[in-house]
C-alpha cells in the first residue's frame, strides 16, 4: 500500500509527525501563556486572554529587568569562557600536551556532577572572597559550567585551521605570535563564535547555582521560571520560557553564519 | 545603613590574593591556588560594575521567599508597596526560592554558607520557611529571636506558633498563613465522597487508578497523605504528634505500609503537588490530596474544573504553617517593623484571607470584625471550622516524621 | 613526538584554573562528606545508598542508556537526511525545524512534556481528533517513556547540529561515488558517511549522557516518583533528611556512571592517536 505513494506524500507526511512531535509540546507552551481557564472535559482552553502577560509585566514585577541580568550575564559568561578556552583549545590542538585526554575530561567534569551540593560550597567559599551576591560571581559559576563546550569547540576550531597557511606565513618571517594574530585566529574564530551559542544557552539556562551565588542581589529570569515552573504555574512559566526563547534565538542567528561544518566535525579531538 | 555602599566596597576584597583562599581553608587539601580565577575576576570588575545593580534606595529589605510563585507575589506586589509607603526611602526586595521543602532547604544552605563564609550582614532580612527549616535553622543559630518584640507577637498562640515538628521554635517564627492538606475531589465523578481513610481504601478499591497522590519525593502534599496513614492506621495517632520519641514505635507501622503497597496498586502516582492537581485538571484522576491554599491558587487561575470540593477525611490530615523569621546579622529593626505589619490583623483579613482564601496565621478571633461574612463563608465553604479543629492535625515530630518517610522509602517504594 | 611544551601548560592554565577552584575544590568537600562520618573514614553511606536506592540506580542507568541510543539512532537519520537527501525542500524544512529544543531549558521541556503527553494531555486529544487514535486506546506517557521522550527531545538537536556539521565537512566524492556505484542511500550513510563522523558522535553522545545524568526537573515534574532517578533522590535525601552525606554519595555513584563513559572515550581516543 504504502509503495505504490507517490514518494513525495511520504516524505511530506513523515516530515510533518516529525514536526508534530517537535511542535506539539511548544504549541502547549503557547496555549498556556494566552489560556485563562482551561480544565477537562474542554480539550482546548476555555477562555483565552492576556492576563498573565499583564501580571508578567505589571509594574512591580521585575520581568524586564531579570531578563537584561540574565543576558548580560550570558554575555559576559561567554566572553570569559572564550577568554580561557581560545589558549586552551589552541595548547589543545596545537601544542603537546602530558595527558591530553585527561585535561579534555577535566572540562566535562562539571556538566556531570549534579549541581546543588557544588555550589553550596561555591556559595561559602564566595562569601569569604566577597563574590557572593556579585554579577562576577555568577558569571564565573556559569563559565565553569559551559566551559566543556568553548573549550572543546575552540580545540576543533584550532585543529581544523591548515598548518600549512601558518608554516607559510612563518617562512616568511612572521613571528608566531603575529602568525596566530593573523593567520590561526581569524580561521579558528567561526568554530570559537559557534561554541558561543552553547555557553549563552547553558548561562541562560541556568538557575540553581544563580540562587546561591547571586541572589538577593542577582536576580536573574530562570528563578522566575524555576519557582512558577516547579509549582506547576502554568501559565506564568509559559510567558517567561517564551521571553527566554528570544534572546537564544537572536543569538543563534547571529552565530548561525559563523557555524562551519568543517569545526563541527573535528570536536571532541 | 548604607547597603550600596557596603557593596561597593567588595570589590578590594576579591582582588586579595590567591593564597589567602588556600588558608582559609587550612584543613582540606584540595584546594589549589585560583590564580586563573582571581585574573579573570579583577578582569571582570569593569564589565561587571557598568552593569549595575538594582537601582537600590537608600535601604533595601531583602525578603526570600519559599513557596509557590504568588507568595512571592504577594510580598512584591501587596506587602511591599505597603511597607514603602510607610517607610520612605526603603526598597522591599522579594525573591522565591521554589515550592516545598526544597525552597526552604535552599534558604538554610545559603544562610549556612554565609555563616561558614564568614560574612558580615545577612543577604536575607526576612525569610518566609516551612517547619522543617525552622526547626534546623533555630538549632543552629542562624535565626534571630524578635516575636517578643514587635506588637503582633502575642496574636498567634497556637501550638504551631511555637513548636515546629517538636522543634522549640517560640519567639522565632510568626505565622504568615495556615495551611492544611485536605482530599480534592471532582463532584461530577464523585458523588459521595469517602469521609474516612478506611472508607477512602474501599473506594480506591471500587474505582481503581482514579485516586492520585505523589509518593513521598515530589512534596508535600503526598507526605502528608501518607503521615495521615500512618497515623489512622500505624496506632496511636496523638503520640506522633507530641511525642516522646520511641525509636521502637516504626516495628508497629509494618502491617499499615503494607497495606499502603496494596494501595498503591490501584493508585496513580503523580509528579509533584503541582502534578496531582494537573491530572485533577485534566480529568486524569478524580480525587487526591493537596495543600488548601495551592487549591485554591489552581481555582482562580482557572485551571481546575469549577466544581472541585475538598474534604478533609478523619481521623485527620497534617496541615502546617508557612512562617516569617529573621536570620542572624539581618536588619533587625525594619525587618521586625516589616513582620509587624505583615501579621497585624488588617494585613492578614485583607491579604491572606481575601486575597488568597487561606487559613490566617495568627489567631482567627483578631480578625473578627475586619471581614466580611462573605469572605468568612468562602474560607469554609468546603471544610468546616470544626472539621478544620478536629481533624486538622500538625505533621509528626521529626524523628517520628523521619521515620514515616525511611519506612516508606524501605517498605513501600522499594 | 616532541617533548611536552610547557608553553602549552601555561596556556591551558587559566582554564584548567576555572575549573579546578569552582568545580574540584568544592567537590572535594562532597567527597568527604560522602566517604567520613564524625570524622572517621566510612563506606556506611554508600549501603545506605545502595539498600535504598539500588532499583534507583538500575533504573537512572537503563534510562540515560536507553536515552543515549534513541539519541543516536533519531540524530543519525536527521543528520543522514540532510546530507545525503536529494529534496531541497525536505533539506530547507527540516534544517528549520529540527534546531527548535535546542532553546528549550529542561525545566520548561519538562512541564510542556507533562502536558503534551498526558492521558488526555494534547497529543492524545490530537490524535483522537485525527481519528487516529480511539478514546479509549489513549494512555498516558507519563512514566519511564516520558523521561525517555523529554530527554531525547531535548537532546536530538544538539547531537544533530554536531553530526550534519560533521557530515558537511565530508568530502563528497567518496558519497556520489558511492552512489554511482548503486549503493543505496541507507548503505552510504551506514559504510561510508558514518565511520568517517563517529567521532563527532561519540562526543555529542557523551556530552548527552552526562547532562541527562545531572538532571532534575525533567525526572522530577514528568514522572511519579516510584522508581525514578538519582537526581530526585539526591534532592529528597537533602530536603527531607537534611541527609548531605548520602545524597553526596549518590552523587559520587552517579560520578561512576560519568566514569564509565569518559573511558570509552578514552578509549577510543587513545586508538585514534595510535592509529594517527
Amino acid at each position: 500500500m504504502i509503495r505504490t505513494l507517490p514518494a513525495t506524500l511520504v516524505k511530506a507526511l513523515a516530515l510533518a509527525l516529525f514536526a508534530f512531535l517537535l511542535f506539539g509540546p511548544l504549541a502547549n507552551l503557547v496555549l498556556w501563556s494566552v489560556a485563562e481557564r482551561w480544565y477537562a472535559p474542554f480539550k482546548l482552553p476555555v477562555t483565552y486572554g492576556l492576563r498573565y502577560w499583564e501580571v508578567v509585566f505589571r509594574p512591580t514585577g521585575d520581568a524586564m529587568s531579570s531578563l537584561a541580568t540574565s543576558v548580560a550575564i550570558a554575555g559576559l559568561t561567554v566572553l570569559v569562557a572564550l577568554l580561557v578556552s581560545v589558549p586552551a583549545g589552541y595548547a589543545l590542538a596545537r601544542l603537546k600536551l602530558p595527558a591530553r585526554t585527561l585535561i579534555m575530561i577535566m572540562f566535562l567534569l562539571p556538566q556531570a556532577f549534579p549541581s546543588v551540593a557544588i555550589y553550596i560550597n561555591v556559595a561559602r567559599i564566595f562569601y569569604q572572597f566577597g563574590l557572593a551576591g556579585t554579577v562576577t560571581g555568577v558569571v564565573l559559576v556559569h563559565a565553569a559550567h559551559g566551559l566543556v563546550y568553548s573549550v572543546w569547540i575552540a580545540a576543533a576550531a584550532f585543529a581544523a585551521v591548515d598548518r600549512d597557511l601558518e608554516l607559510a606565513a612563518r617562512n616568511m618571517g612572521a613571528s608566531p605570535l603575529r602568525t596566530f594574530a593573523t593567520i590561526t585566529l581569524p580561521l579558528a574564530a567561526p568554530g570559537i563564535m559557534a561554541s558561543a551559542i552553547f555557553v549563552f544557552l547553558e548561562s541562560l539556562d541556568e538557575f540553581t547555582g544563580t540562587f546561591f551565588v547571586g541572589v538577593p542581589q542577582v536576580t536573574t529570569l530562570p528563578l522566575l521560571l524555576y519557582s512558577a515552573s516547579m509549582g506547576g504555574n502554568y501559565q506564568i512559566a509559559s510567558i517567561t520560557a517564551l521571553i527566554l526563547l528570544v534572546p537564544s534565538v537572536l543569538f543563534m542567528m547571529v552565530i548561525e553564519r559563523f557555524l562551519r561544518a568543517d569545526v563541527l566535525s573535528k570536536v571532541g579531538q | 545603613m548604607d547597603r550600596f555602599d557596603a557593596r561597593s566596597s567588595r570589590p578590594e576584597r576579591s582582588a586579595e590574593p590567591g593564597p589567602t583562599f588556600v588558608r582559609r581553608h587550612g584543613g582540606s587539601r584540595i584546594g589549589l591556588r585560583p590564580s586563573g580565577m582571581t585574573l579573570v575576576g579583577a578582569a571582570l570588575l569593569a564589565s561587571a560594575s557598568a552593569l549595575a545593580w538594582p537601582a537600590y534606595a537608600q535601604q533595601t529589605l531583602n525578603v526570600a521567599t519559599a513557596g509557590d510563585q504568588n507568595m512571592v507575589d504577594y510580598v512584591k506586589d501587596y506587602l511591599g508597596p505597603m511597607f514603602e509607603k510607610t517607610h520612605p526611602g526603603v526598597k522591599v526586595n522579594a525573591v522565591g526560592t521554589g515550592p516545598g521543602d526544597a525552597g526552604s532547604q535552599k534558604i538554610y544552605e545559603k544562610l549556612d554558607a554565609q555563616k561558614k563564609g564568614g560574612a558580615a550582614k545577612s543577604d536575607f532580612d526576612v525569610i518566609v520557611i516551612h517547619q522543617k527549616a525552622a526547626g534546623a535553622m533555630v538549632k543552629e543559630g542562624l535565626l534571630e529571636r524578635y516575636t517578643d518584640k514587635i506588637p503582633t507577637g502575642a496574636l498567634a498562640t497556637r501550638d504551631t506558633a511555637k513548636n515546629a515538628l517538636g522543634a522549640e521554635v517560640s519567639g522565632y517564627v510568626m505565622p504568615m498563613f495556615h495551611s492544611q492538606t485536605a482530599i480534592a475531589y471532582n463532584a461530577d465523578m464523585v458523588k459521595n465522597p469517602p469521609n474516612s481513610y478506611p472508607e477512602l481504601v474501599e473506594w480506591v478499591k471500587k474505582n481503581p487508578k482514579q485516586f492520585g497522590y505523589n509518593g513521598i519525593k515530589g512534596g508535600m502534599s503526598g507526605v502528608a497523605f501518607v503521615a495521615g496513614w500512618v497515623a489512622a492506621f500505624g496506632g496511636d495517632g496523638a503520640k506522633l504528634e507530641k511525642g516522646p520519641y520511641d525509636p521502637n514505635d516504626k516495628a508497629k507501622w509494618d502491617k499499615a505500609l503494607a497495606d499502603l503497597k496494596e494501595f498503591n496498586k490501584n493508585a496513580v502516582i503523580t509528579p509533584g503537588n503541582a502534578g496531582t492537581l494537573d491530572m485533577l485538571n485534566r480529568g486524569e484522576i478524580a480525587m487526591g490530596p493537596v495543600w488548601v491554599d495551592m487549591f485554591y491558587t489552581w481555582m482562580a487561575d482557572g485551571k481546575l474544573p469549577p466544581n472541585m470540593k475538598l474534604k478533609l477525611v478523619s481521623p485527620g490530615m497534617p496541615g502546617q504553617p508557612m512562617y516569617y523569621a529573621v536570620p542572624a546579622k539581618a536588619n533587625e529593626k525594619l525587618a521586625q517593623e516589616f513582620v509587624a505589619l505583615a501579621t497585624s490583623p488588617e494585613v492578614q483579613a485583607e491579604g491572606i484571607v481575601k486575597r488568597f482564601n487561606w487559613y490566617p496565621g495568627i489567631d482567627a478571633k483578631n480578625l473578627e470584625g475586619k471581614l466580611d461574612q462573605a469572605a468568612w463563608k468562602k474560607l469554609f465553604a468546603d471544610i468546616s471550622p470544626e472539621d478544620l479543629q478536629s481533624k486538622g492535625k500538625p505533621f509528626p515530630i521529626a524523628p517520628y516524621f523521619n521515620d514515616i518517610l525511611e519506612a516508606y522509602e524501605r517498605k513501600v517504594a522499594n | 613526538m616532541p617533548r611536552p611544551s610547557p608553553l602549552g601548560l601555561l596556556l591551558v592554565a587559566p582554564a584548567l584554573a576555572l575549573v579546578a577552584a569552582l568545580f574540584l575544590y568544592p567537590l572535594g568537600f562532597s567527597l568527604v562528606a560522602a566517604f567520613t562520618a564524625e570524622g572517621q573514614p566510612t563506606l556506611r553511606h554508600f549501603e545506605k545508598a545502595f539498600e535504598l536506592y539500588a532499583t534507583d540506580i538500575r533504573f537512572t542507568i537503563f534510562i540515560v542508556l536507553f536515552s543515549t541510543v534513541l539519541i543516536a539512532l533519531i540524530s543519525i537519520a536527521i543528520a543522514g537526511v540532510l546530507t545525503l537527501s536529494e529534496t531541497p525542500w525536505l533539506i530547507a524544512t527540516l534544517r528549520w525545524l529540527y534546531r527548535w529544543p535546542l532553546f528549550i531549558p529542561f525545566i520548561v521541556a519538562a512541564q510542556c512534556m507533562r502536558t503534551f503527553l498526558a492521558k488526555n494531555g494534547l497529543m492524545n486529544n490530537t490524535l483522537v481528533a485525527a481519528g487516529v487514535l480511539e478514546p479509549l486506546q489513549a494512555q498516558s506517557f507519563l512514566d519511564w517513556r516520558g523521561i525517555v521522550i523529554t530527554f531525547v527531545w531535548k537532546q536530538v538537536p544538539f547531537v544533530t547540529l554536531m553530526l550534519a556539521g560533521a557530515m558537511a565537512s565530508l568530502d563528497r566524492a567518496t558519497i556520489e561515488a558511492g552512489r554511482n556505484l548503486g549503493a543505496s542511500r541507507l548503505r552510504v550513510l551506514v559504510e561510508l558517511v558514518l565511520p568517517q563522523v563517529s567521532q563527532t558522535l561519540l562526543v555529542g553522545l557523551v556530552l548527552s549522557f552526562v547532562t541527562m545524568l545531572s538532571v532534575l526537573s525533567v525526572p522530577m515534574m514528568v514522572a511519579g516518583s516510584q522508581p525514578t532517578m538519582l537526581t530526585v533522590d539526591m534532592a529528597f535525601r537533602i530536603n527531607a533528611y537534611g541527609d548531605y552525606a548520602t545524597a553526596n554519595a549518590l552523587g559520587v555513584i552517579s560520578y561512576a556512571m560519568t566514569a564509565v563513559v569518559a573511558w570509552i572515550y578514552l578509549r577510543h581516543q587513545v586508538r585514534r592517536e595510535a592509529e594517527a
